[in-house]
């Protein structure tokens, strides 16, 4: 391995690997947002809804996670764009990821939901709350404790599964990584750099998790 | 189930519909006044394949395919700059032209039968084949010296299924030495361990113009292929737009635009076209 010569490259390669850095922070952190949104609303349909709605969410759930997400991706950009929806390969990328979170979000949302007994809804009901006012108050905050630890890893799968969106030429830094390995020859080094940087951003966030956890955690 | 029934008929209807739309503007509009209307080209290609298409250290997309691009968005505005390119991996060339994310495809892409079946080829670009690189010090002068050589032959190749009937095709007698990398492999010419690397022609060229009088083409090869761009299948005005764009490329008005992206890429110059008689019918 020539160390000098993988910082040089590595040096006039910054631009394109920091953009490629800033797409990926981007997709994950759109994608993260808007399926855990979406995901929250899964999770509540599956748990308080009628039974034809949690049938229909049901069905939404397993089709999305057994579903690869490579396939996912691949069907939000060819797919959507035959029946005539449009999307760039940057909003088909995020889409698909959007989807995948949410079945993972909203699966965690149900779990951690239906671990609180009963009878606190029956109390907050008693003492004449909505549910809207149940659901903020008394059940989202112990929630949040079970939901915390397996949605930080649900972000980490997601920051991952964002390399998956090189296939169709969105360039995260996956790709950026490639497009310098194919004019520099320097495979190996910037293989590893790339799982490096990965791996800081996911160290990153699992600490951040770890910090909040600590904050909520009940003494 | 008659509101699922409803559904159902009411999904179908919407995409006959929806297609019917699209053969009927498609037959109105030709891809080409569109292209003019919109003010830019959508050109597919990659940008992992140097010289063909790369995002060089100015973090700018180049190469033989992308100046192909360019010719014919100069051809189209006057200006080879109005492009986007849609960087796409190679398994993307024909679902992009089929599903409209890209008005053309010049991604190094060989002309086959069966690609013919779901898109349109343009006229050839280039003409690809496997070279053979030595050293310019080495034992070996060129090819005839390489055949004499015999199994005391070493030939260095990409690992492929192929790869040694390849290499057999044009020395039968060699012994082959298959790497995982193109850069394994050029180290393996270097050290000397192998006495020759067998690559495509195109990247033979491409290794040579970046380290001048390192290396030398053996001077023989093999295993033609064609190189075109690709349009979605149907639009005879576009085809021929695009062809027309090429094939004075190559021959005519545009020679020196071609003939300049020649010898960047590949080091090599053009002899002008010869100027009577079409060249194309000799």
């Amino acid at each position: 391995m020539n160390f000098s010569l993988f910082l040089t490259e590595l040096w006039n390669a910054r631009l394109s690997l920091l953009s490629g850095l800033g797409d990926t922070i981007l997709i994950s952190v759109a994608s993260v947002i808007l399926g855990s949104v979406l995901g929250v609303f899964v999770g509540l349909a599956m748990t308080y809804g009628a039974k034809w709605l949690r049938f229909i969410v049901r069905l939404y759930i397993d089709f999305l996670r057994g579903t690869p997400v490579f396939v996912l991706i691949l069907a939000c950009f060819y797919i959507l764009s035959v029946v005539g929806l449009d999307l760039t390969a940057f909003q088909a990328g995020v889409l698909a990821l959007t989807l995948f979170c949410s079945s993972h979000v909203g699966e965690i949302v149900r779990g951690a939901l239906s671990a609180i007994p009963q009878g606190q809804t029956e109390a907050a009901k008693s003492v004449g709350l909505t549910f809207g006012q149940t659901f903020v108050y008394v059940l989202l905050p112990q929630a949040l404790r079970q939901i915390l630890p397996t949605w930080v890893n649900t972000a980490t799968e997601i920051v991952k599964a964002s390399t998956l969106l090189s296939i169709i030429g969105v360039v995260e830094l996956l790709l950026a990584t490639q497009q310098v390995i194919s004019r520099t020859y320097l495979s190996l080094e910037f293989y590893l750099f790339a799982g490096f940087v990965y791996f800081l951003l996911n160290f990153v966030i699992e600490q951040a998790g770890r910090a909040v956890e600590r904050r909520i955690s009940i003494p | 189930m008659a509101f699922l029934k409803t559904l159902a008929v009411a999904t179908v209807m919407t995409a006959t519909a929806a297609s019917a739309l699209g053969t009927a503007s498609a037959q109105e509009t030709s891809k080409l006044q569109q292209v003019l209307d919109r003010g830019y080209l959508v050109l597919g290609t990659g940008s992992t394949n140097p010289p063909w298409h790369f995002v060089d250290s100015d973090n700018k997309l180049k190469g033989f395919d992308v100046d192909m691009g360019r010719l014919v968005a100069k051809a189209l505005f006057g200006d080879p700059e109005k492009i986007e390119y849609v960087q796409q991996s190679g398994d993307a060339r024909i679902p992009n032209l089929v599903t409209d994310k890209v008005d053309m495809a010049c991604q190094f892409m060989t002309v086959t039968a069966e690609r013919a079946q779901q898109i349109e080829f343009t006229i050839p670009y280039y003409r690809e084949g496997v070279g053979l690189l030595l050293m310019a010090n080495g034992d070996y002068a060129d090819y005839d010296a390489l055949k004499e050589g015999g199994d005391d032959v070493t030939v260095a190749v990409l690992q492929n299924v192929y790869a040694e009937e390849m290499v057999r095709a044009a020395l039968p007698e060699a012994e082959v030495d298959q790497y995982d990398s193109v850069d394994l492999m050029y180290q393996a010419l270097n050290s000397g361990r192998a006495q020759a690397a067998a690559t495509d022609q195109s990247a033979l060229r491409w290794f040579m113009v970046q380290n001048p009088d390192r290396y030398t083409d053996a001077g023989y090869a093999w295993n033609p292929q064609s190189y075109s761009c690709g349009v979605k299948p149907g639009d005879q005005r576009w085809l021929n737009f695009v062809n027309t764009v090429l094939h004075e490329g190559m021959t005519g008005v545009e020679f020196p635009f071609y003939a300049e992206s020649f010898k960047t890429w590949f080091g090599e110059e053009l002899e002008t076209p010869k100027i009577g008689f079409p060249v194309e019918y000799k």
